[in-house]
């Protein structure tokens, strides 16, 4: 028995009152959601632009024609794994602390599959032929095993936010009796007649399971598919084998981070200190400690294979990176964003929630300029020289609408996990109540 | 002290020396009156001049740069830009006749190129001057041969037989050059002259890939002196070859209707398999709606 679990002083129906709170239109949520709307708004406005003027508005050409946009896709793609990780690999392998905030890391993987979707399209200068990728499109093309298996994921991750949330949703349904009438419909119909009988509980557990088993292929390949789109062409800093591994392992640390910073809010907006305790943070960033550790390691195998040799493609590429044209970029992110926070994470007061926080921003950050020293700078190496072109094409820097349309994406996932976060609890539960129970049993 | 005036005086010597000496030998190359006057006996066409500039590019280009970008390599006498006047205000034949000579660090071009040759360089070097007029000479009385030419390949010594004939009768020392046609220009196969019976062989690599019957494109020239002549003519003589589309058969790289087949089945077997799983999942949502009913 752990202390992150040992809620026996709570009696049920302290529980259900003090996760159900959240369950609410308060003003505070007004206030917030107007913000991101009006932001939104403005961001979709540079949208608009780029749809009537086309990719001109970017900074994108001819050579770096993968810019932000995609590095912020591999960026998003690379945080919605955490899902698989925590409520799937964790969850079955029955690590018991994990279950509180196992729905928090499935709304963050929601969140970001369903926006890194459209991200997608933000990077195609005609989205109206967005059709012909499907009709059109050749099952040899990483593209198109990309785009069957993010739909997947995200169906996945939807259906594994679901189901083992029916027996909350039912507890909406009885106890929530002064909320909006559509609402009190949408948990009639959601809850598809819950009472928790047995064989309810029966079910619903065979399909989680059987969900989180699917999952674990379905987001390994998502992200493994993802790193395929660069690995699978002959590149320089691309052309590697162990792209898969690599992009995978970076994905659970950005996946780690993501996930602490949203049980730190609504640790705290929701006060679910009896909950999400700091307990879980102390262990959350342990789990972080152990992916930037393979992560780490994957980094090493990146720089040091292709670096060693002497006058390679690919060494000039590393070369560029460790003190060339990318190095500040590449040594702020691999130190500041990825070991140095590593380090302070070993000591436990910085896995305290707070400074465990901050470290998760700071190393999120980090895992997002990460993406762009991926993606950008290989383009900005082909084979033949660049030349006969305008000046600026043998550079990159993002436009307005560009970062407008980049902010937007994140604006969205905000507005994507508040909405969610209002309409249903956040930590399952029945899950604490049954924990709860059982520990008293004993 | 005294030592290092005097060293200098014999460096400051040894420059002045060199640049009289330098003055001296760009003034003095003396092209004998007859050579001077040579005219070229072939019309300088664009075929000519990329020729010439082939062989420029080959030949030329490593002392006297580019035409027109004055970056000849600095050297004593410097060899001059092309396209500058001191090339163009000679006559051809001046050209023609340095170029075949030599003199000093130019080299001697005589055994290099023969004189057809020689001139498709006079004609590239003079498709910098705008204001060039080709000077022909006067033809009046002389009697130029018209040439026909007959190709055949020998098998056993995979030689390529070229007969040169003027009004039936075989020609000797006729220089004959064979070139095999190619998608980006032509590539020389060998040069021979003709004996007494008028015939010529030039070597053909047995293993040149041809089309599916063995078949390439050869162009065969025949000159002397001003005749000249040019045959074009499909010959199998090469290496029968298949050529194969690059997207043929079931490839990576071929269209979404020629993809492999595994991984066909591969990518359709998990897509609908993993889609299969989650349906009978959404539809068992209806299991436990019933589940309640039951109780
Ligand atoms: C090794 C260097 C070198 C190469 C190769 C060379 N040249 Fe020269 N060339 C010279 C030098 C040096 C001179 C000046 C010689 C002199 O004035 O004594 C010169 C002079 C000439 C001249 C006479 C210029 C004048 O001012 O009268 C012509 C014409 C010429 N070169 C043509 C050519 C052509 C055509 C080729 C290639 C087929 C060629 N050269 C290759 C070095 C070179």
């Amino acid at each position: 028995m752990n202390e992150t679990i040992a809620k026996e002083h709570l009696s049920e129906e302290q529980i259900d009152q003090d996760l159900l709170k959240n369950v609410n239109w308060g003003g505070k949520f007004k206030l917030w959601m107007g913000f991101l709307t009006v932001s939104l708004i403005i961001c979709l406005y540079y949208y608009y632009q780029q749809l009537q003027n086309g990719l001109g508005v970017t900074g994108l050409h001819d050579y770096v024609s993968w810019g932000i946009y995609i590095s912020n896709f591999v960026f998003f793609v690379a945080t919605s794994l955490i899902g698989m990780l925590v409520s799937s690999v964790l969850g079955m392998m029955k690590v018991d602390w994990v279950r509180p905030v196992s729905r928090i890391a499935e709304l963050v993987a929601v969140a970001f599959a369903m926006v890194a979707g459209l991200i997608i399209i933000t990077d195609m200068g005609r989205p109206d032929r967005l059709l012909n990728v499907f009709i059109h499109g050749r099952v040899q093309s990483p593209i198109v095993w990309d785009i069957a298996v993010v739909v997947t994921y995200v169906a996945i991750s939807a259906l594994l936010l679901y189901i083992p949330m029916l027996p909350d949703i039912a507890l909406c349904r009885d106890k929530l009796n002064n909320v909006p009438k559509w609402q009190q419909k949408m948990y009639q119909r959601l809850s598809l007649g819950w009472n928790n009988t047995a064989k309810q509980f029966r079910l619903m557990n065979r399909y989680t399971r059987m969900l989180l088993i699917l999952i674990i292929p379905i987001a390994l390949s998502i992200h493994t598919v993802t790193s395929w789109l660069f690995a699978m062409t002959l590149r320089s800093g691309w052309d590697s084998p162990i792209f898969g591994p690599y992009f995978v392992s970076g994905a659970f640390v950005a996946g780690c981070a993501a996930v602490i910073i949203a049980m730190y809010f609504f640790r705290s907006n929701y006060k679910l200190k009896d909950y999400i305790t700091s307990d879980h943070f102390d262990r959350m960033g342990k789990l972080l400690v152990l992916v930037a550790l393979v992560y780490v390691y994957f980094n090493i195998n990146e720089i040091i294979v292709p670096g060693y040799k002497a006058n390679t493609a690919d060494a000039k590429h590393v070369h560029e990176m460790l003190y060339g044209h990318d190095s500040v970029m590449f040594w702020l992110v691999q130190l500041g964003g990825l070991v140095i926070p590593f380090l302070l994470i070993l000591f436990r007061p910085m896995r305290k929630p707070l400074p465990l926080t901050i470290i998760a921003v700071i190393i999120l950050a980090g895992a997002w300029f990460k993406r762009v020293l991926i993606v950008v700078p290989t383009q900005l190496a082909p084979y033949y020289p660049i030349q006969n072109v305008p000046e600026a094409w043998s550079g990159y820097s993002p436009t307005t609408p560009e970062i407008a349309i980049t902010i937007a994406s994140f604006i969205l996932v905000l507005m994507i996990i508040t909405v969610l976060a209002k309409l249903f609890p956040v930590v399952p539960i029945w899950e604490v109540k049954e924990e709860m129970n059982h520990n008293n049993n004993k | 002290m005294k030592n290092n005036k005097r060293y200098k005086l014999i460096i400051l010597f040894c420059l002045c020396f060199l640049a009289v000496a330098n003055v001296n030998a760009q003034s003095d190359w003396q092209v004998p009156a007859k050579d001077n006057e040579n005219l070229s006996p072939f019309l300088f066409d664009d075929d000519m001049i990329l020729e010439g500039r082939v062989a420029y590019e080959n030949s030329c280009t490593s002392c006297h740069g580019t035409p027109g970008q004055d970056d000849f390599t600095p050297m004593s006498p410097p060899p001059g830009d092309p396209a500058a006047e001191q090339f163009q205000a000679q006559s051809d034949g001046s050209l023609f006749y340095k170029i075949k000579m030599g003199r000093a660090s130019m080299p001697k071009f005589e055994d290099a190129f023969a004189d057809d040759e020689l001139w498709n360089i006079v004609a590239y070097i003079r498709s910098f001057n705008e204001n060039y007029k080709q000077q022909l000479p006067n033809m009046e009385g002389v009697e130029i041969p018209v040439y026909a030419m007959k190709l055949s390949f020998d098998q056993n010594v995979d030689k390529l037989v070229v007969k040169v004939l003027a009004e039936e009768l075989p020609q000797a020392e006729v220089s004959v050059s064979a070139y095999v046609m190619g998608t980006f220009g032509k590539h020389l196969l060998g040069k021979a002259q003709t004996n007494e019976l008028g015939i010529a062989y030039v070597d053909v690599d047995p293993a040149l890939p041809g089309d599916a019957e063995g078949k390439v494109n050869v162009l065969v020239k025949a000159t002397k002196e001003f005749a000249r002549a040019k045959v074009q003519q499909d010959l199998a003589i090469a290496m029968p070859t298949e050529i194969h589309s690059a997207i043929e058969g079931r490839h990576i790289w071929s269209t979404d209707r020629m993809a492999p087949i595994w991984l066909k089945i591969t990518f359709f077997v998990s897509v609908f398999g993993v889609w299969f799983a989650l349906l009978f999942i959404v539809f068992g949502l209806r299991n436990i709606k019933r589940a309640r009913e039951e109780s």
